[in-house]
């Protein structure tokens, strides 16, 4: 059916204009952004880097000088499980002048009494109990109101944490005062569970790893993951805490940058979480996730794109970025598959396995060149690769069509307003007024 | 019943008299030695007040001695009232001395009833009790004891008859005393109550605190805490409160929260330590010992079970037959001789005197505070320490010297063919021995030891020799 020889003399047959022609989804977008752009950009990176040590070096010594108490929060239903050894690994912390507070957002498990003597033994600061259910964001709020430190970080309560963690998400906040919040750099504990899971620690690995390296140099980083995230505690009471999920990890970064304030990366703060090891999970969360993106970026904060008063171009930038990379890029994929089916059908058999081909050579270009940028390794540097080929379906395939089935959802059906991750108390209102 | 009761009474100096009966009249502030008492058959107490009162009539009940405990006494009541567990020790008042032909069958009646019951010899302080009870109610035809809410109990009830043997702090080993009775089937019991206490000092006089799990201090205040549903916000009420008008308004989006489950709800509840400043959810509720002091976390309290008792068949024949506690008796100690015994073999060496003109001695040691002393210790400490004291007098007199129980608290020997004066060293070095061992061999224990010998006369009987020789034993009331 499919012969490599025919293959070849096509590839041969055809000039660079027309392979341009037939390939530009893949020159433009792949190639171009998240190779080219994303290597030219992590040099710079580099050397910037390198001129800053120190200043790195100042604000170290300025924050052993100043140690500032930090307030640790973690909010969350059902947790109670992974309390204890989440106290246990913040007792290896580097840096100890913490307080630990946890909310326990209407748990119907034994997470109360696991929380209370945690906190009667002095593991816990503060441990307050919801008796009803409240979200996610009214468990972080009601924990942050409680805070007493000059930082917050917020944590999961299933992820584990590097023993430098805390330390290195602060850091940034020395470094320059105009930083409001510090994303910390999240990897998968769990690739070797599953092919999905596996996967997923390639996506984080590569994609969201360095495409978080990339957005912060050039200051236009905008997801905080919740599962580990460090905000000024005075930046966050300006914009007084979360405001309703799902997508709140995005939302806050958005409302933090429209107070004027950048929001960094620390890539070499690791915390490890667990992902979701059935395609069936995954697709849950990530349409979850997507369906934010309509429902915080384009609809929310679509403020951003207009020219009032607090018009900032990173953060025009910032947003298009996003939009481009989520939505356009996907509305343009199609765009090429019809083209293709359109205008080069008798050669669609050749385009496939070309377009197969070339992604996956640059997922090899992109994990062997992007290698010496990496903070820190969760595997063997071998392990991954007999799976990047994979990539291409998992990437070009599967995430796409979540995202497509989650946009539609979203923007004609608002959709996230029935997810059960959010009280429907809560959701009810939010749509009421529109957010 | 052929007495008179339209009879006259008959007036002495501290007595009345009257059909047959001599009632002794204790003053107020007269003090007198329960052994004077003995020639009468009931005694009124005349007192200006119901605090003196109690305490004669407390210092009668308490005594160990049957010859005591069980004789009527009555009121002579001024304008005061008499609290309920204390009228409960006397067997009724009247309102002048005229009226003393009104208790006289009350009187009758309970002699004729003291007359059928016998007294427990045992040597246990439970046991002795027990029996104490037992008597008591039978002599009044009681059939049932009850317990009482009273403020000035160690553990806030009483069983008047059996608490006035103790003090407030050791009172809780009324509970324990009824529990061997029950156990014994003297007492049935009936739940009445439930009581906690002290887990240092075993008192029921507690302070029940809300504190802080972190401090301790019980000076907080307590808030609702507020979720705001439209924009997440969450926080005590005061941040939504404002000072002109009762309207809640979200300090996160201004808007008013209207209506309780639609727009906000309340979450929880926090409170806040004014000592320490933590916040919490939950008090830790702390109960404060007022007696001594000590803070009980109310997982540490001892929780006990308050029971009404009602006097089983059992129990009454315990009253007439004696009672002899299966469990709880402490048996013959090693080195002495039953009473009967001694009784007996003074009575030979009562004659033996007569006969030869010889120097024999009979000799009592006493333990002033035994009754405290024994409410104190439980009835295995008690036996040791009466095994104690009785091997160093074994060792300190000839053997052929013989010791007897005469009660739980008095010993009573024989020091026979020497002069009273070195019988009297011998005894006074013994008594000083007792205090010295005691002291170290039980913590510290104050023990307040007495003694007494006197010199065998010939023309009197053995019975009457024994009670001169421990009379001077008996407190003053
Ligand atoms: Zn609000
Ligand atoms: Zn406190
Ligand atoms: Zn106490």
């Amino acid at each position: 059916m499919f012969d490599l020889d025919e293959f070849i003399a096509y590839i041969q047959a055809v000039g660079a204009a027309k392979l341009f022609r037939i390939f530009w989804f893949f020159v433009v977008f792949e190639f171009f952004r998240y190779v080219f752009i994303d290597f030219v950009v992590l040099i710079s990176w580099r050397v910037k880097q390198y001129y800053d040590k120190d200043k790195l070096n100042d604000a170290r010594a300025q924050m052993e000088f100043e140690n500032p108490l930090v307030s640790i929060i973690v909010p969350g239903k059902n947790e109670g499980k992974h309390l204890f050894k989440l106290v246990k690994s913040l007792r290896e912390q580097t840096y100890q002048n913490f307080e630990l507070i946890v909310v326990d957002d209407g748990s119907d498990d034994d997470t109360p009494t696991i929380g209370k003597t945690l906190e009667k033994n002095g593991f816990i600061d503060l441990f307050i109990r919801n008796s009803v259910r409240g979200g996610k964001a009214s468990a972080a709020n009601l924990a942050l109101r409680f805070t007493k430190g000059k930082f917050v970080v917020h944590l999961d309560a299933d992820c584990s944490y590097d023993r430098d963690a805390i330390e290195k998400i602060i850091l940034p906040f020395y470094m320059d005062e105009k930083v409001g919040a510090v994303g910390g750099n999240v990897m998968v504990r769990n690739y070797r569970e599953s092919l999905v899971t596996t996967l997923q620690a390639i996506e984080y690995y590569d994609t969201i790893s360095i495409g978080r390296i990339v957005s912060s140099h050039l200051g236009i980083y905008r997801i905080i993951s919740g599962a580990f995230g460090a905000f000024r505690k005075d930046v966050m009471d300006k914009i007084e805490g979360w405001d309703i999920g799902p997508g709140l990890d995005g939302d806050i970064t958005v409302k933090v940058r429209k107070i004027g304030y950048d929001i960094k990366f620390a890539p070499d703060s690791v915390c490890l979480t667990s992902v979701p090891n059935t395609f069936k999970k995954l697709s849950r969360q990530r349409l979850r996730w997507d369906k934010s993106i309509i429902r915080f970026r384009v609809r929310k904060h679509s403020d951003v794109f207009k020219p009032t008063q607090n018009f900032s171009l990173l953060n025009f930038f910032s947003f298009l970025e996003n939009i481009t990379y989520n939505i356009i890029l996907n509305i343009k994929w199609y765009v090429y598959v019809i083209d293709m089916l359109f205008n080069f059908v008798s050669q669609i058999k050749f385009i496939f396995v070309a377009n197969i081909f070339l992604y996956t050579a640059s997922n090899y270009l992109k994990y062997i060149f992007f290698y010496p940028f990496r903070p820190r390794q969760n595997a063997p540097f071998a392990y991954f690769l007999p799976y990047l080929p994979l990539m291409v379906f998992y990437f070009g395939y599967y995430l796409r069509i979540v995202r497509t089935i989650a946009y539609i959802k979203e923007y004609f059906f608002k959709a996230s307003y029935k997810d059960p991750w959010n009280p429907i108390k809560t959701s009810n209102k939010a749509k009421e007024i529109g957010i | 019943m052929s007495k008179d009761l339209t009879s006259k009474p008959l007036f002495g100096e501290n007595f009345v008299e009257h059909d047959g009966y001599r009632y002794y009249i204790m003053k107020d502030h007269d003090m007198v030695n329960l052994s004077e008492l003995i020639a009468y058959d009931a005694i009124i107490i005349e007192g200006t007040s119901a605090k003196l009162i109690e305490e004669r009539v407390s210092n009668i009940r308490k005594n160990l001695n049957q010859a005591f405990f069980l004789i009527p006494v009555f009121v002579l009541k001024g304008n005061f009232s008499l609290p309920i567990y204390v009228e409960e020790l006397i067997d009724g008042s009247i309102f002048s001395i005229d009226q003393v032909n009104l208790v006289t069958p009350i009187v009758h009646k309970i002699h004729l009833r003291n007359n059928e019951v016998t007294i427990n010899t045992a040597l246990s302080y439970e046991a002795q009790l027990i029996s104490k009870t037992l008597t008591y109610m039978y002599s009044r035809e009681l059939n049932q004891l009850n317990a009482q809410l009273h403020p000035n109990s160690g553990i806030g009830f009483t069983f008047p008859i059996l608490s006035v043997n103790f003090e407030p702090k050791e009172e809780f080993r009324v509970l324990e005393i009824l529990e061997i009775a029950e156990k014994e089937g003297v007492l049935i019991s009936e739940f009445h109550d439930r009581t906690h206490l002290c887990s240092q000092c075993h008192t029921g006089f507690l302070a029940y605190r809300e504190c802080c799990p972190k401090c301790g201090s019980a000076n907080s205040e307590s808030q609702d805490i507020i979720h705001h549903f439209v924009c997440g916000f969450v926080g005590p009420i005061s941040d939504f409160q404002n000072e002109i008008d009762d309207q809640l308004n979200c300090p996160k989006c201004t808007r008013t929260l209207r209506h309780i489950g639609v727009d906000y709800d309340k979450p929880s509840v926090l409170h806040e330590c004014f000592n320490c400043g933590h916040k919490f959810q939950d008090f830790n509720v702390r109960a404060k010992c007022v007696t001594c002091t000590f803070d009980n976390d109310v997982q540490q309290l001892i929780g006990r079970e308050i029971s009404n008792y009602t006097m089983s068949k059992k129990g009454e024949m315990a009253a007439i037959n004696g009672f002899t506690s299966t469990s709880k008796d402490i048996e013959d100690i090693i080195g002495t001789v039953k009473l009967d015994t001694y009784r007996t073999m003074l009575k030979y060496e009562i004659e033996r005197i007569r006969q030869t003109d010889g120097k024999s001695n009979i000799c009592a040691i006493h333990i002033a505070n035994s009754g405290q002393l024994y409410s104190k210790i439980g009835s295995d400490m008690q036996k040791s320490l009466l095994k104690d004291m009785v091997e160093l007098v074994r060792r300190n007199i000839r053997s052929s010297d013989m010791i007897t129980f005469y009660d739980s608290s008095t010993i009573l020997l024989s020091m026979n063919d020497i002069p009273l004066k070195v019988g009297q060293n011998i005894i006074s070095e013994i008594c000083a021995l007792i205090e010295k061992l005691l002291k170290t061999n039980f913590n510290d224990l104050e023990v307040d030891i007495n003694y007494n010998i006197k010199r065998i006369n010939f023309k009197l009987s053995n019975e009457l020799q024994i009670q001169q020789v421990i009379k001077d034993f008996y407190p003053d009331v």
